[in-house]
């Protein structure tokens, strides 16, 4: 078989991954930037200019929905797609279902994005989207599960690649997730506000049962998956070891499911939940750094490889990353530290060494390993992925350090009190001491920014490049049909 | 070069993926094992101390008994360790810690207060916390005030008077500041005149001519404005008034203006539209001795009479 232009049709379906990592880098572009002008938003109030869309409430949601679901997510498509169709050595099930996964997901946080500017919330962290969006999403990733699973059917061998065990556990919490987190009652049939189904406590222990679950079996679960496909695969080593990855696989899918109450301590969540959540986190830690071993000791033996390969340098970073915020997420959920670290940017420094360190660092990876497979084509320079890289890790220890320093400072003068028994600072003492690490945060949080700048730009130029060698390619070939 | 040949002794699962994924069959670092054995230990201390497990429509409370306090009726209690006995604990402990302070300046003199190093110190600390809970919103934080809006208390002009019995029954009981617009009842000309004779009592450079003609509207039937800011022009303290030859300037932002005209706008547009502002009482929301201690902070602010 031949298409029109005399190619034979590709073993595997590469148009999905090509689109979904674009966009993946779209989404992230656009997020990072609405992040880095929140960012300056909280150093300097003024840039509100008064106008109720850009204002912090509204904007927060569409920096978290585009850089999570939007970057995040169409990158977990893209390598997802990938992956599983190299490691069962068989094509997606369904060409016509992965596009309307494609599009399904891609509309809805466009969709999403622009609500959340006009106003249109449920209030929902991460999971700020209205009912008909919910809908939308609930479809779509009905549909990636049939995708996915469809594929893992059609597989060659046996046994099913660990990268893809993680890739279904991601897949299957998330669509439990989300359905009971957003069962919800409309207004009415033309109204886009809608009822939650449970009330009180229980709404507040669902909502973030869900939301550490987003960070469990969203950002952590399935990127494991991606992380378990490319690092040995850039590294050209096997994998240190089988049996680490079947027990902390389960362990990790196992636990994490308790956890979400510890983001309730000291609030009217009864204490038991509230221990439970805590002493489950503490159980955490160690099966979460099964995975950052696994990672890093496949590395051993060709560490030599960090001097020559800025790719290796990325998915080393984004371990390292990963294994620090899971230690301090597993402290953090202790009672006492809690009382100190929530309500404060310590929360948000924790959450973006996974989200920045971790998460973004580890696509960052996955995704210039990826792009010349795609195209067909090297990488247009290896110099900007260096400077990508530098950009990326100078930009996340800055961010990181800053909102230590705004947290820790903020909660210890929130609980001074003096010889009398009052507080010693008022509460906008506490402001004015934020300003200084907000702008820090900033300034770093650009820089994390203008490296994605970097990498859009090196892909950008990649798949022009493909298409021009392409192009030569097909000159060539219809000269020498001409001649003959 | 060792510890890699060691490595590829070891036996992968004999699968590949991909063309060269592979697995290694490593045993589990004993270090993490003990690690996550470890942590499932501490879990298990934690649960037997601290409420952990649900059953049936309860659950395990922890060995830990020992969350003693006094209700607010007066009972001691002990209670298992939870949140809400903690807080309650805390909350009876600290109004315990404070309340000799509280007795000793509740028979104290303002004067005595602030003559005595332990009670002023006390008022002061706890001062700062009720003035920024309550007061800071509209007077900010340093006291300053707004122009046009809130009167500034840190400096010796009071519109209401700036003794500690004024000042205690301005937190209480709240203030109505108002003066009638006289746009209907003065014409162009006048409020002109007028202008200029209220800036000519804090020496300003004005129409001498005008201001002599706007003096006497001041004090005549037409304008009628010294029945409150007297014919002296320095205001009553009991109508809270403004003295209007002190240079000190709470609604017109005068100082504020680079020029005369600016100065001139700036007094006629209050002539013209009158003042509304209220200050609410506080007598609802704060005992006496908290009262106390606020009147004593903001008396201490500006200073004065």
């Amino acid at each position: 078989m031949a298409d029109a232009a005399g190619r034979a049709p590709e073993q595997y379906n590469y148009d999905i991954v090509r689109r979904f990592a674009i966009m993946s880098l779209v989404w992230g572009v656009l997020g990072m930037l609405t992040g880095v002008y929140l960012a300056a938003e909280l150093a300097w109030p003024v840039l509100n200019f008064d106008i109720p869309e850009i204002t912090f409430g509204r904007l927060r949601p569409v920096h978290t929905t585009l850089v999570i679901f939007g970057f995040g997510g169409s990158a977990l498509f893209a390598t997802s797609y990938y992956v599983v169709q190299r490691t069962c050595q068989a094509r997606l099930v369904s060409d016509g279902l992965a596009a309307f996964t494609f599009w399904g997901w891609q509309v809805a946080i466009g969709i999403a994005a622009i609500s959340y500017m006009f106003g249109y919330t449920q209030a929902r962290e991460y999971a700020e989207m209205v009912w008909p969006i919910d809908l939308l999403i609930a479809v779509t990733w009905v549909a990636y599960l049939l995708v996915y699973v469809g594929t893992i059917r059609r597989r060659t061998q046996p046994h099913i690649y660990v990268a893809n065990w993680f890739f279904i556990a991601f897949i299957l919490a998330t669509a439990i997730l989300h359905i009971f987190n957003n069962m919800e009652v409309p207004v009415s049939m033309f109204s886009l506000k809608s009822y939650s189904l449970h009330a009180g406590v229980q709404d507040a222990m669902t909502q973030w049962w869900y939301g550490h679950n987003a960070v469990g079996f969203f950002l952590t679960a399935a990127f494991l998956g991606m992380m378990y496909y490319f690092v040995p695969k850039q590294a050209g080593r096997p994998i240190y070891s089988y049996r680490l990855s079947i027990i902390h696989f389960w362990a990790l899918v196992f636990l994490y499911m308790w956890v979400g109450a510890h983001h309730l301590h000291w609030t009217a969540l009864p204490d038991w939940t509230s221990t439970l959540a805590a002493t489950f986190s503490i159980l955490l830690l160690l099966p979460s750094w099964g995975g950052m071993i696994n990672g890093v000791m496949t590395l051993s033996g060709a560490w030599d490889r960090l001097r020559t390969d800025p790719i290796m340098r990325f998915l080393i970073v984004a371990l390292s990353f990963y294994g620090m915020s899971t230690f301090e997420g597993p402290m953090m959920s202790l009672k006492s530290v809690n009382a100190l670290s929530h309500y404060t940017d310590w929360t948000i420094g924790h959450v973006h060494s996974g989200a920045l360190g971790w998460v973004a660092m580890i696509s960052f990876g996955s995704l210039y390993h990826l792009i010349p497979r795609l195209f067909n084509t090297a990488i247009y320079s290896k110099r900007l992925i260096y400077l990508h890289f530098w950009l990326a890790t100078i930009g996340i220890v800055i961010y990181i350090t800053a909102m230590w320093v705004a947290g820790i400072g903020q909660g210890l003068m929130l609980r001074s009190f003096d010889e009398y028994g009052n507080l010693v600072y008022t509460f906008i003492e506490t402001v004015n001491f934020l300003h200084l690490p907000y702008m820090v945060r900033t300034f770093g949080g650009a820089l994390f920014v203008s490296g994605v700048l970097v990498m859009a730009y090196n892909v950008y130029m990649t798949v022009r490049k493909a298409r021009q060698e392409e192009a030569a390619l097909e000159a060539k070939i219809a000269a020498k049909m001409a001649r003959t | 070069m060792k510890k890699d040949s060691h490595k590829q002794s070891v036996q992968t699962t004999g699968h590949a993926w991909d063309g060269d994924l592979q697995e290694f069959n490593n045993p589990l670092p004993r270090w993490w094992l003990w690690g996550f054995y470890g942590t499932a230990v501490f879990a298990v201390i934690y649960w037997v101390f601290f409420p952990a497990w649900p059953f049936g429509t309860g659950f395990t409370t922890g060995v830990l008994n020992d969350i003693t306090y006094t209700t607010a009726d007066g009972r001691e209690v002990t209670r298992h360790w939870n949140t809400r006995s903690l807080l309650d604990k805390e909350m009876a402990q600290a109004r315990s810690d404070q309340q000799q302070f509280l007795d000793e300046l509740k028979g104290a003199s303002y004067a005595d207060i602030r003559t005595d190093q332990r009670k002023s110190a006390f008022a002061y600390s706890m001062a700062k916390v009720l003035y920024a809970d309550n007061c800071a919103a509209c007077h900010q934080a340093g006291g300053a005030g707004k122009v046009g809006m809130y009167p500034n208390l840190a400096d010796d002009a009071w519109l209401w008077g700036g003794n500690f019995a004024r000042i205690e029954e301005t937190i209480r009981d709240g203030r109505n500041g108002y003066m009638p617009a006289f746009r209907k009842s003065l014409d162009e000309t006048q409020l002109a005149e007028v202008t200029d004779y209220v800036l000519s009592l804090s020496g300003h450079a004005v129409d001498v001519q005008a201001a002599a003609r706007g003096k006497d509207i001041f004090n005549g039937q037409d304008g009628g404005c010294h029945l409150c800011h007297t014919s002296e022009a320095t205001g009553m303290v009991s109508l809270g008034s403004a003295n209007l030859t002190d240079s000190v300037w709470t609604i017109a932002d005068v100082p504020g203006q680079g020029d005369i005209e600016g100065k001139r706008r700036a007094v006629r547009e209050v002539i013209e539209h009158g003042v509304s502002r209220q200050m609410p009482g506080w007598a609802g929301r704060l005992n006496e001795a908290e009262i106390k201690i606020l009147t004593f902070y903001v008396r201490e602010l500006g200073g004065g009479a």
